[in-house]
């Protein structure tokens, strides 16, 4: 059995909004870069599932040379190789072309992890399109995963519960978190391992543009000026807190 | 321009994407997950009550080359987004998600970055795919409803084995006038009994950050931000709450944002209305303690 897990870096998202600066239409260079906030669940996940399933685990990523150092981590998490597919483009068409490259350059792929939602462009939307290039099935959302007599067992997080789905075969799911699924912090000795585990690169493909220009992309303007109210005599500030809002007609 | 609605029969998130298509038409279609009569007018109406979205792929893409569509709605959601890409490859079409302003001539405004940046993106092909970000469009009043053909020739690439729908009492979260939110601040699992009984006392809802989630101090269904529910109160008290971006995204329609954290450098802050800096367990109780004097 062989999962690979789709990652990607992307630039500090704890940024805080007010510190957010934009550099050619991107989140400033100056950020660091780091594991995307759902693609380290599910890392967790899929080292989870390589534990039950005896399999091996492959991260793959598309992105730049310079994101090797920060994919180790994931693969100092448990994984056992990984392969980075050279390009730059932001493209959702672009990227999963060049995703679906590395997994048949794999050949033998039977369950593919991403996480729920890249970090950076916030879309959700690739796991779905490589999905559909490759002929399989995609359920998003997906928190727990099993595996019994050929059959993967998932559950799905709704709005409103979860749903137990069944299917067979390869399929891509997009992970999002649970309590279950929280990134193991990797030991050092894992840190130093992994940089002796290998790294296959690939070179990028510019196919599969999808008809869309961007226009522009800003900083939204945040207008709210917090009013800071007293705290030293709780019954004051809870006072003070009700009339300001009921006169704000709030409540 | 041809517009096709996909959507389960929820008449909240219908009449949104109700609102949506009037942008791109009179009286749109619709393809209605479910059971039950389809609420609104629309021009064509399919139904069926699968609603595992890997299982609609085909036959959805068959309606959408049939009838030569323009433009396809859905919400954000696990059938949106289970949709959204597939359909992008089958129809060979742009998808842009999370959609939260539609400009004329095709422009699309949607949130990156955890939301702090925007961006906008033109159409340059039809048809076009776009999940819709709940609470961002108003939601249309339906009237009547529409008699619906039985869309088939559906796959089974998937089997629902089980759907659990989490019992929750009172007001929706995203129908809560008022919210009391809790994140990792709030320190155990046991002092959310503390702000349900304050959302009680306004007649609101409990919601929870991400790390409170990830802690399982709450259920995911209460979780509030980019990759949870979308809300928009007239107040949101975020008690014990950072104040991550993708949190901020969540609640950027609330009216007023009253952060309580005895972190004063808390990113919340920036976001809100009014602050005060404290432990919590000081202010709460008092709070709803005054409300409950006050009805």
């Amino acid at each position: 059995m062989h999962i690979a897990v789709l990652a990607k870096v992307v630039p500090d998202y704890e940024v805080p909004s007010m510190d957010f600066e934009l550099s050619n239409n991107r989140a400033h260079e100056r950020f660091s870069r780091m594991l995307g906030l759902y693609d380290e669940n599910a890392i967790e996940t899929g080292i989870q599932l390589k534990g039950k399933t005896s399999s091996s685990l492959t991260i793959i990523s598309y992105g730049l040379e310079s994101d090797i150092q920060f994919l180790r981590k994931g693969v100092a998490m448990g994984a056992d190789k990984l392969v980075l597919v050279k390009g730059t483009s932001d493209d959702a068409g672009i990227i999963a072309q060049n995703l679906k490259q590395a997994i048949d350059n794999l050949e033998d792929v039977d369950l593919i992890l991403a996480g729920q939602q890249s970090a950076d462009m916030d879309r959700g939307v690739v796991p779905g399109i490589l999905a559909q290039m490759l002929g399989t099935a995609f359920i998003p959302q997906v928190g727990y995963i099993d595996y019994k007599n050929g059959d993967w067992t998932v559950s799905q997080m709704t709005a409103t519960g979860q749903r137990e789905l069944e299917f067979q075969g390869p399929g891509v799911l997009s992970i999002t978190s649970i309590p279950e699924n929280v990134p193991r912090i990797p030991a050092v000795r894992a840190i130093f391992a992994a940089k002796k585990k290998p790294v296959i690169k690939l070179n990028g493909i510019e196919q599969g543009k999808m008809p869309l220009q961007e226009i522009s992309v800003e900083i939204p303007k945040i207008e709210s000026v917090c009013e800071f109210i007293d705290a030293q005599d709780p019954n004051e500030a809870v006072k003070s807190l009700l009339t300001r809002l009921s006169e704000e007609r709030y409540i | 321009m041809k517009t096709l609605i996909i959507e389960n029969i929820d008449p909240k998130k219908i009449g949104e994407l109700m609102t949506v298509s009037r942008l791109f038409c009179d009286i749109p279609d619709i393809i209605a997950l479910g059971e039950g009569q389809i609420p609104g007018l629309f021009g064509k109406a399919w139904q069926t009550d699968k609603t595992v979205a890997a299982n609609l792929v085909s036959s959805v893409t068959a309606i959408i080359k049939q009838e030569n569509y323009d433009v396809i709605l859905m919400s954000v959601s696990t059938l949106g987004t289970g949709l959204a890409g597939p359909l992008s490859v089958a129809l060979s079409a742009p998808v842009v998600t999370e959609v939260t302003f539609v400009h004329p001539d095709m422009v699309i405004e949607r949130p990156v970055y955890g939301g702090k940046a925007i961006i906008k993106q033109k159409l340059e092909s039809t048809p076009a795919i776009l999940t819709i970000r709940r609470k961002y469009f108003e939601t249309a009043k339906l009237e009547g409803t529409t008699q619906s053909v039985l869309l088939d020739s559906i796959d089974e690439k998937v089997k629902l084995i089980a759907e659990k729908h989490e019992q929750t009492e009172g007001i929706p979260l995203e129908d809560a006038d008022v919210i009391v939110s809790g994140g990792r601040g709030i320190g155990v699992s046991d002092n959310f009994t503390m702000l349900q009984h304050m959302a009680d006392q306004f007649n609101g809802a409990v919601g929870a950050s991400r790390g409170a989630v990830d802690e399982g101090w709450a259920s995911p269904t209460k979780q509030i931000g980019q990759t949870g529910k979308i809300v928009a109160p007239s107040v949101y008290f975020a008690v014990g709450i950072s104040g991550a971006s993708q949190h901020l995204a969540g609640i950027a329609n609330s009216k007023c944002v009253v952060a309580i954290n005895k972190d004063e450098d808390a990113n919340i802050f920036n976001r809100a209305r009014f602050g005060i800096v404290c432990d919590y367990k000081k202010i709460v109780p008092v709070l709803t303690q005054a409300i409950m004097e006050d009805r």
